[in-house]
Parts: C-alpha cells; sequence; structure tokens
C-alpha cells in the first residue's frame, strides 16, 4: 500500500503534493477515530456542561456552561450527602480489594507450597464456584445476609466479594513460575510460611497484585445491584445507589445535580483506569493460558 | 404410567453402571468394578434432587408436565453425579494428575499450616456461595415471603408455572436478543475501531486513550448519563432530533425503541474495554504475517479476514464471554436508571431484572429463587456452547 | 509490604469505627428510630421537626430516615422486621395496611395511648382528626395508626391553554376532558399533548372508587379477608377505555410504568408545558402552583375527572400514615408516641399542609389556616379538601384492604400500560390482570393469614 502512493505522489503536480502532505496519511482511519472518540466523549462532555446549570437552563439546550454549578453543589454536597456516599465506596472499595488480595496470596500460598491430603478437592472446590455468578444467587444471598444482620453493614458489602477463585488462581499460577529453589532456601533459613510469603514472594509479586487490585478496584467501585439491596439507610449509600437520590428534590428530575454527582463519581475509576490501563490489562489476562 | 422411586434408580443404576463400566474397560481397570460404583452413583444420582422433593412431582394428581419435570430431574441427577465419577475414575486410572501444572517442589514440612492459610477463602465461598446455592435450590420449591407467617412447599410449581407464563418466555427471548446485539454490536464497532487505532497514524496514542475511558464508567451512569440525552419530554436527542428531522421517537417510553437505547448505552458503555482489548491482541499478530500477505497481493480485506482474524481469535473469545456476562448481569444498573420498572410494555424486562423486580419488590422469594435457576442454566448453556464451538484455543482457570 | 500492612491497618481500623455496635456508646439519650418514605423536601421538613422535638424533649434522640418511595420502605420492613431492627415508627402507604395489619408487628396507636388524653404533657384530641381520615384509619372499630400525609387525585390545569381554547374553568368529566382537549390541540400554539397523568395503581383505584365500583371482594376486604380482585368489572373496564382513547387520539403524553418515577415525568411534563391537564395528587399542590407561577401561567386544581355514565360516589384517601412498632421499650414507645402527637399537631399539620399540599388532617388546622386568610390567598389548597369531603362513604369509596396490595398495583400499572401500547382489547387484559391478582392474593393469603 505504501508503495502504490509513493508511486501516484511522483506523477502529481506540486501542489497536489502540498495538499497530500497536509492532508493526513490514512485518513479514513483518523475519520473513524475522530467519529468514535465523539461518540464516547459527547455524553460526558454534555453531563459535564449540565452539571453546572439549573434546570431551566438544561431545558433550553444551552450548550455553554450555566448559572448553577454553585446551586448544584450545595444540592450535591449539603442537601443530600455525596460525600457519605463516597466515604462509604472507599470503604467498600478498600475492604473488598484488600480483603480479596490478602484470601487470594492465603490461598494461593497454601495451594503451591504445600502438599495436602484431598488438594485436588479442595482445588476443585475452589474452582466450581468460578461457575457461580454471585447475582444468580442473589436472593438467597440477600435472605442470608438478613439472617446475619447485616442489613446497612459495611459488612454485608464487602465480606461476601472478599473471596475469589480468579485472585486465587492468579497467585498460585505466578507462584509456580517462581522457582523452587527460593522456597528452599528460604527453608534452610528457618522462614516460615508467612515470612516467606511476605518477604520474598510478595515483593516479586507486585505486578500480579497490582494487576488484581486495579481489576477489583474498578468492579468495587461501580457495584450497584448489591448495594441497592442490602443498603436503605439513605446515609449508607454508596456511590452508584446514591447519585439516584440527586435528582429528586419535589417536582421534575433536577439534572443538574444528579450530572454533577455522576461526573464526580466517575472521575476515580476512569483516572485509576487511564494511568493504570497495563496493570489492568494484565490483570485480565493473567488468569488466561496463552 | 407409574413412575416409581425404585424404578427410577434402578434406571439411574443401569445407566451409571453402563458409563462407568466403559470407562474402566478403556482405561483398562477392572470393568466389573466399574460396573458397581456407577450404578451405586447412578441410582444415588437419581435421588439427588428427587428425594428432598419426596418424589412429590409423581404424586397423584400432578399433572404430566410435573411428571416430565421430575424425570429431567432424575436424570439431571444422575448426570450430575455420574460424569463427574467417570471423569475422575479415567484420570485416575491412567495414573494422570488431577491438577495440571501441580509443581509442589519445595513444599513447607507441617501441611496442616495449609488449613489456616486457606480457611478464609473457604469459609467465605461456602458461606457466601455454596450455601446460598443451596438455598435457592430449597427457595425455588417454596412460596416464601420475608415476614410471612409460614412457608409452603410447592414441590416444583414456581418452574412449571414458568412454562405457561407467555411473559417469561417473552423475557427470556428478549434478554437473548438484547444479549445478542450488545455483544454483537459492541464487538463488531470495537474491532472497527481497534483495527484504525491500530494503524500506524498520527495520534494514535492520544486516540487510544480517548476511546477506552467509558469502561471505567459504571453501568449505573451509563444509564443516569443516557437519560439526561434520551428522556423523550426534555432529552436533548429528541430536541435535536426535533428541531432538525421534526421527528420525535419515544427512546424510553416506545417499546420498540427503548431495549435499543439500552443497548446502545451499554454498548457505549462495553466498547472501551473491547477496544482495549482487541488493540492488545492486534499487537500480538506478527507484522511479518501480514507484510508477507501484503506481498502476496490480497487485498486489505482478504487479508484482514485471513490472517489477522484468525490470530484475534483467542482475545474474541475471552471478549465473547465477559461480554455475555456483562449483557446478562450488569446491564440492571442501567435499565434500572434509564427505564425504572422495566420499560413500556415490560420492554426492557430482562431475565435478571425480572428476578430482583419478583424477589425483592414484590416479595416473592420462591419464583425468583426459581427464576434464578433458570438464569443460571441459560447462562452457563451458552458459556458451553460457545466453549463447546470455538473455545478450544483457550482454556480458562486451570 | 510496609504499604500492604499500613493499608490494612486503616482499613481495620475505618472498620472498627463504623462497625455495627462500636457506635452504640452508651447514650444517655432515648433513641427513636422514624422511618419515612421521603428523600425530598418532604424529608427535610420533617428532620426539622424532629430537631425540635429533641430540643423540648432532650431525654429523647428522634432520628428520621428517609426512604427512595413508598414501595421501597415497605420492601425495607420485611427486612428488618426478619432481623429484629424494626424502627420504633414506620410509614406505610395505604396499599401496606393490610400487610401491616397481618405482619402483627406493630402496635394500634389506640393500645399504646390508652385512655390518657395527654402524653408528656402534649394534648392528644383524636376527635379533631377530620372525618374521611377517620373513616379510614379505623381499623376493627379503634385507631390503628397515626394520620400524617393525607392526599387525593386531583387535576392541575394549565388555564392559559384552557382559556385559550375557550374553556373558563377545568372539564369536570371524562367526555369534558376529551373536548377540552380537542379544542386545545386545535389551538395554534397547542401544547405536545393534552392530558398526563402518573401510571400509578393508585388514580386506577380512584377512578373505580368514583363510579362506587369495589377493587376486592367481600366489601373491599373491609367486611372479611378480600379473597378476590374484582376490578375487572364495567367499572374498571371503561377507565381503560377512556385512557385508551385519548391516547389514540394523541391526546394522552403517557408516563409509562416506571414505578415512583413516572410521577417525576409528568412533574417535567406539566412544568415545560408540554401538557395543559395533569390528573395528580394534592400531594404536590404547593409544586404544582408554584411551577405556574414560574413558568407565567395559571395552575388551577379542580376535582377529579369522572366518568360521566355513573356519576360521581367520592374518591379515596390516599398518602400514608404512621405505624408504630409492637413490643418496644416503653420509654421508647412513650417517645415515639409523643413524637406522633407533636408532628401532627395543630400547627405542624398546618404548616405541613402549606409546604406541601396534603390536606389539614386536623379540623382546628384547618381553621388556623382559614383565619390566617391562606385558603382565600391559595383556593387551590382547599380542592383536595372539598373532594374528600363530598366524597359518600361507601366500601368502594373507603379503600381497599388488601394483603399483596403493592404487587397487585404492579399487575395493574402492566395491564394499563398494555392497553396504551398494544392493540389488546382492554376487557381480555384485565381479566387476565385480575388472574393474575388473584393468584398473589391467594399465595399471600395462604402465607400469612393467621
Amino acid at each position: 500500500m505504501t508503495v502504490v502512493s509513493r508511486e501516484s505522489a511522483r506523477v502529481t503536480p506540486a501542489i497536489w503534493q502540498k495538499v497530500r502532505r497536509w492532508w493526513p496519511k490514512r485518513w479514513y482511519a483518523h475519520l473513524i477515530l475522530i467519529l468514535a472518540c465523539f461518540m464516547s466523549g459527547i455524553p460526558l462532555f454534555y453531563a459535564l456542561i449540565v452539571s453546572t446549570q439549573t434546570n431551566a437552563e438544561v431545558f433550553r439546550y444551552q450548550f455553554t456552561p450555566g448559572s448553577g454549578l454553585h446551586e448544584n453543589w450545595h444540592v450535591v454536597f449539603y442537601e443530600r450527602h455525596l460525600h457519605t456516599y463516597m466515604i462509604n465506596s472507599v470503604i467498600m472499595t478498600l475492604g473488598i480489594t484488600l480483603g480479596k488480595t490478602i484470601f487470594s496470596l492465603l490461598s494461593g500460598l497454601a495451594f503451591v507450597y504445600f502438599r495436602f491430603p484431598g488438594k485436588w478437592l479442595v482445588f476443585g472446590f475452589v474452582l466450581i464456584t468460578l461457575m457461580m455468578p454471585t447475582e444468580v444467587l442473589i436472593i438467597a444471598l440477600f435472605r442470608f445476609i438478613n439472617k446475619l444482620h447485616w442489613q446497612n453493614t459495611y459488612w454485608a458489602l464487602i465480606v461476601p466479594f472478599t473471596a475469589s477463585a480468579t485472585g486465587t488462581f492468579l497467585f498460585r499460577q505466578h507462584f509456580s513460575s517462581i522457582p523452587a529453589e527460593l522456597s528452599e532456601a528460604a527453608q534452610l533459613d528457618g522462614a516460615n510460611p508467612l515470612q516467606f510469603l511476605f518477604r520474598v514472594l510478595v515483593p516479586m509479586s507486585w505486578n500480579t497484585i497490582g494487576a488484581l487490585a486495579v481489576v477489583q478496584t474498578i468492579y468495587a467501585w461501580n457495584m450497584y445491584l448489591w448495594p441497592n439491596l442490602v443498603m436503605s439507610d439513605p446515609d449508607m449509600q454508596t456511590v452508584q445507589t446514591g447519585i439516584g437520590a440527586l435528582r429528586l428534590g419535589g417536582g421534575a428530575l433536577r439534572f443538574g445535580p444528579l450530572m454533577l454527582g455522576t461526573v464526580i463519581v466517575s472521575l476515580p475509576p476512569v483516572i485509576i483506569f487511564i494511568l493504570l490501563q497495563k496493570q489492568f490489562m494484565s490483570g485480565f489476562t493473567l488468569t488466561r493460558d496463552k | 404410567m407409574v413412575v416409581s422411586p425404585v424404578i427410577l434408580m434402578l434406571a439411574g443404576a443401569a445407566i451409571g453402571a453402563a458409563v462407568v463400566a466403559y470407562i474402566f474397560k478403556r482405561a483398562g481397570g477392572l470393568w466389573l468394578l466399574g460396573l458397581g460404583l456407577g450404578a451405586i452413583a447412578g441410582a444415588f444420582g437419581s435421588a439427588l434432587f428427587l428425594a428432598p422433593l419426596d418424589y412429590c412431582t409423581f404424586e397423584a394428581g400432578r399433572e404430566s408436565l410435573d411428571r416430565a419435570f421430575g424425570l429431567i430431574l432424575a436424570a439431571a441427577g444422575t448426570a450430575i453425579v455420574v460424569a463427574p465419577l467417570g471423569w475422575l475414575s479415567g484420570k485416575l486410572l491412567r495414573h494422570e494428575s488431577l491438577i495440571e501444572g501441580q509443581q509442589s517442589q519445595g513444599a513447607f514440612r507441617h501441611w496442616w499450616i495449609a488449613i489456616p492459610l486457606l480457611a478464609p477463602t473457604l469459609t467465605i465461598l461456602l458461606l457466601f456461595l455454596y450455601y446460598p446455592s443451596l438455598e435457592t435450590l430449597r427457595l425455588s420449591t417454596m412460596l416464601s415471603r420475608l415476614g410471612a407467617r409460614r412457608e409452603v412447599f410447592v414441590c416444583v410449581d414456581n418452574f412449571t408455572r414458568l412454562v405457561e407464563d407467555k411473559t417469561y418466555f417473552e423475557t427470556v427471548v428478549r434478554t437473548m436478543y438484547m444479549s445478542f446485539f450488545i455483544v454483537v454490536l459492541s464487538m463488531g464497532l470495537s474491532l472497527l475501531v481497534a483495527t484504525m487505532a491500530y494503524l500506524p497514524i498520527r495520534g494514535a496514542s492520544i486516540y487510544r486513550i480517548l476511546l477506552v475511558w467509558p469502561y471505567a464508567m459504571s453501568p449505573a451512569v451509563a444509564g443516569i448519563i443516557f437519560l439526561l440525552m434520551f428522556n423523550p419530554s426534555g432529552g436533548l436527542i429528541n430536541y435535536l432530533l426535533g428541531k432538525w428531522l421534526g421527528i420525535k421517537l419515544g427512546w424510553l417510553n416506545d417499546p420498540k425503541v427503548a431495549p435499543w437505547t439500552i443497548i446502545m448505552a451499554s454498548v457505549w458503555k462495553s466498547m472501551g474495554f473491547n477496544i482495549l482489548f482487541y488493540i492488545a491482541g492486534l499487537q500480538n499478530v506478527p507484522k511479518d504475517l501480514i507484510e508477507a500477505g501484503a506481498i502476496d497481493g490480497a487485498g486489505v480485506l482478504r487479508r484482514f479476514w485471513h490472517i489477522v482474524w484468525p490470530m484475534l481469535s483467542p482475545i474474541t473469545f475471552f471478549l465473547l464471554v465477559t461480554n455475555l456476562t456483562y449483557a446478562f448481569f450488569e446491564t440492571y444498573a442501567t435499565i434500572d436508571y434509564l427505564t425504572p420498572g422495566g420499560g413500556p410494555l415490560r420492554s426492557t424486562t430482562t431475565m435478571m431484572y425480572r428476578v430482583i423486580q419478583l424477589g425483592v419488590q414484590n416479595n416473592d422469594m420462591g419464583k425468583a429463587a426459581a427464576e434464578s435457576i433458570v438464569l443460571f442454566l441459560t447462562v452457563i448453556g451458552i458459556t458451553v456452547v460457545l466453549f463447546r464451538t470455538g473455545g478450544r484455543q483457550v482454556t480458562y482457570g486451570v | 509490604m510496609k504499604k500492604l500492612v499500613f493499608l490494612s491497618v486503616v482499613l481495620v481500623m475505618m472498620l472498627a469505627l463504623v462497625a455495627p455496635g462500636a457506635t452504640a456508646v452508651a447514650q444517655e439519650k432515648i433513641k427513636v428510630d422514624v422511618w419515612i418514605a421521603f428523600q425530598d423536601y418532604r424529608w427535610d421538613w420533617t428532620k426539622e421537626v424532629a430537631a425540635r422535638f429533641n430540643e423540648m424533649f432532650p431525654q429523647y434522640e428522634v432520628v428520621v430516615t428517609g426512604g427512595y418511595s413508598y414501595e421501597t420502605v415497605f420492601a425495607q420492613v420485611a427486612v428488618a422486621a426478619e432481623q429484629g431492627q424494626l424502627p420504633a415508627v414506620v410509614q406505610f402507604f395505604e396499599a401496606g395496611t393490610q400487610d401491616a395489619r397481618d405482619s402483627g408487628l406493630f402496635k394500634p396507636i389506640a393500645d399504646a395511648l390508652g385512655d390518657r388524653t395527654e402524653i408528656l404533657g402534649l394534648p392528644v384530641d383524636f376527635d379533631d382528626f377530620v372525618e374521611p381520615v377517620r373513616a379510614y384509619y379505623t381499623l376493627d372499630g379503634k385507631w390503628t395508626s397515626m394520620p400524617w400525609n393525607t392526599s387525593s387525585a386531583i387535576m392541575f390545569s394549565n388555564m392559559n391553554y384552557l382559556r385559550a381554547a375557550g374553556w373558563e374553568k377545568p372539564p369536570a368529566t371524562w367526555n369534558e376532558v376529551e373536548q377540552a382537549c380537542e379544542a386545545i390541540m386545535a389551538l395554534e400554539n397547542a401544547p405536545e399533548y393534552c392530558f398526563t397523568w402518573p401510571n400509578h395503581g393508585w388514580f386506577f383505584e380512584q377512578w373505580l372508587a368514583q363510579q362506587d365500583a369495589l377493587y376486592v371482594n367481600n366489601g373491599n376486604g373491609r367486611e372479611a379477608r378480600a379473597t378476590e380482585a374484582v376490578f375487572n368489572s364495567e367499572a374498571g373496564v371503561a377507565i381503560l377505555q377512556w385512557l385508551d382513547d385519548l391516547y389514540n387520539k394523541g391526546y394522552l403524553y403517557y408516563s409509562g410504568a416506571q414505578g415512583g418515577d413516572s410521577w417525576s415525568t409528568v412533574d417535567q411534563a406539566y412544568s415545560t408545558q408540554q401538557v395543559a391537564m395533569a390528573a395528580y395528587s394534592s400531594s404536590d399542590t404547593t409544586l404544582y402552583t408554584q411551577m405556574g407561577i414560574e413558568g407565567g401561567f395559571e395552575t388551577v386544581a379542580s376535582f377529579l375527572p369522572y366518568n360521566d355514565d355513573t356519576g360521581w360516589t367520592g374518591n379515596l384517601i390516599g398518602g400514608a400514615t404512621l405505624w408504630l412498632a409492637d413490643g418496644l421499650d416503653p420509654a421508647v414507645e412513650e417517645g415515639a408516641l409523643a413524637f406522633l402527637v407533636y408532628l401532627t399537631n395543630t400547627e405542624n399539620a398546618a404548616d405541613w399542609h402549606k409546604i406541601t399540599g396534603y390536606i389539614p388532617i386536623r379540623y382546628s388546622a384547618y381553621d388556623l389556616l382559614e383565619s390566617e386568610g391562606w385558603f382565600e390567598q391559595w383556593p387551590n389548597q382547599t380542592v383536595a379538601v372539598q373532594q374528600l369531603a363530598q366524597s359518600k362513604v361507601t366500601p368502594a369509596t373507603s379503600g381497599a384492604l388488601v394483603g399483596g396490595f403493592p404487587a397487585i398495583r404492579n399487575v395493574v400499572t402492566a395491564a394499563i400500560d398494555r392497553v396504551l401500547l398494544s392493540d389488546d382489547d382492554p376487557k381480555a387484559v384485565l381479566d387476565e390482570a385480575v388472574a393474575e391478582a388473584n393468584r398473589i392474593i391467594e399465595e399471600y393469603n395462604l402465607l400469612n393469614a393467621p
């Protein structure tokens, strides 16, 4: 393809050559990409604009920042308590991510560095849970949480999600690739398994840990269905379930505060995602044999 | 036709015996032993689901639909017990390791230390996955409401009524077609965009960032933002359409259009993820392969189809499975914000949405549990079909 | 490694701080939990009242928790009950009445009060409550729950459109609505649609009651436990037929079957003058009047239009009441009762009416408002009061008592949805809905009947 274009350039007049130089190569790619960026960006861009507008301005379809930012801010943080929802979400996200990482590290360690009777059975026990999405158990899980009196507590948000077959396999696989001499040396030095895990394995696994953590953080922050079921107290909402209340002020939906809240709660995962894209991807692909 | 537990057990035993004996024989074991083991397993399997139900499907006064359901349960139970036994004995007889990649060199002494290490994970899996699974099975045979005085056992009525329920059938079909379009559109468009972004053009890295971020938005936020744009009375889209083309569409209140609004919002949200992985997949395609194709004089499309697409198939398969899960489960939040209540004429009510509506809002937990099980089987079924048809190159987990 | 340890320490500390129980450090104040179903300005108002109450009675701390909607609070109560964490006071909508009675979770106000005439020094006067309210919430011959937000379904009209179309006052009957719509839609600057209403089951019930038709059997469940739904009568079909006609003529702006959100859809359409008339709850009379003032048009409230063929018998009460949990600690119960009495005293009842449009539930509150000249200034605010006062009390206009009511409402809403959006015959659709409702009632009674 490049060959062809060079040839055609040679036979065209000088002015045409100038246009050609200015005209980007593979303009069709640019066209499609710009269109795609436009499509994905416009909704958020419009949300950003609306977040500064009063309802009257929203329905006037004005495409410039409006005069309602201050009032919307007041609604979001004073009338409703977005900061409370954000603290709840941070606690939930940290809890799930940390719990999952630590428990997965421990079970990965057990599967790689121990020989115990019935290991394959235990392994199968963990493996099968890959096929049990929480969503299809949600009614029973919801009942169980109520029996534990966990409604409106952080336990309900965090604990059920701290065990993970994916995480266990991720670390199992990673540890398997670490030479056995290391653990033999550690044992000779008299290190116990936990010391070995935290002093030797973890420092060698930051990439994997980071990968799992990024995926889990975004996942936890964006959870909706479960928090919606187990959190009824308005002060115990997470960001995803709490922003819905921003539109209610009596009367028509208040789009300004709703969009301001939406933009604010979307920033953390988007920033994490853009900055840690590589880790995110390896988190997803690591569980896959190539 | 009189069906008794004994007959079912005998049938189960016969099937189990035949299957396991055959496996024993092929693997060079004592086939008589296999016959015995298989018979016991088969008999046990046939009772696995039905014994807890007290064989209620065959009671006098039950309809033929119930009896058929009972037979299916017996068959499923037998399969669930016999298949793993066969698989396991085959492996053992051939002296194959049960877990691949088992190294365990440099293992620590004191194997029991593994117990506290595994305890948190196993306990949580047991309490929050295994127990709810069994509880779902139990609930699915009950009439049950929170706060009610009692629960009533209804045998398999919660399932059999689904067969007659026209709206349920519609929900299943709708879930399928919405999921199909979400997955296909999102992945197809992503592949196109990713191919463009992969080309050596100026600003490629900027494009990539601008393209993938919507993934980090939540399904709920996707719903909210689309609500702003598409709400029929005050939304931007209808305003612009009305101004430029003089038309207005019932994006959220026309039963023909509403599912497409959900599909669009979901595609918008999930494309970032797919683009990200397709770009990564394209980077793995060896350049010399493409160049070789170019020298052969193959056209762009042909080259793509014959060289690039096959190389992408593991990624495509991975994305298929991930997107499918998204379409079935995660769209709940988008639907809940865009069309709370499940849309005009229930046109955006997916199977997941129905489960929550039934189980939580209507407090009808037994039926919701039954529908959860159907949902589970549907997802598992589709995944198995995918694995059979396209997933041979890729293996998961182990 | 250090980071990880640090993070886990932080996490554990955070969890310890917020964990249940950790917060329950011995409090001297007696906590009274109150759950209501509002998360908007009505919640804010109630919190202010609670703050004043807490100031008056320092030994108590009333905590008002707002819920997303009646339906969600209703669902949450079942959950809380199973956990044994029922709050002292819960706001239940009228559709939850039967479930609340059957649950055995609540104590009739009359029982808790005994024959006292004051509580914590606050006077108790049940004779002061207006008649329709008393009729509705007296069950088995005694006050069961505390009336608070009582409304009725009325209609708001944009008089700019109506006058332009030659109507000096809002249409009163179904046919008149249709005629008015014809004229309005023929205007040069006609609105997009003429009429709208939130597709909430309550409006169907209102239109049914107007025609003196029952919703469920056994005298709407008031003579004996309801066992069957009967709303597929001629009256029921007529409602669907009328709505479908309006819709097919392009007069009706349909708010969709979206549960709680259909209300705000109507709000938006009315406030932006996309419709000329809206059937709505009187609960938002203040807001709708204000919408007109802000949008430059006059809003006039009127009785809910009725079927010309059957005439008008009366309308039912809507809204919700406050239920007192059973088995409370006596001190908590005392505080909860006192708060209920305080919340509904003359001044608060009048203020509540002013900011919302719920009817003044006390005669004394009505008199107070009248003496302030309130009704003269805001004539819209009397409409719901008049409508309820003029209603004839029959089993139909007393409203249905039936178990699983919220689920049945969803069935009715879905049926209306289907009639409007498909070509299906109203009668057939309603028959199917009744069959579905009967199944719900049967199952409910199976599980809950004593």
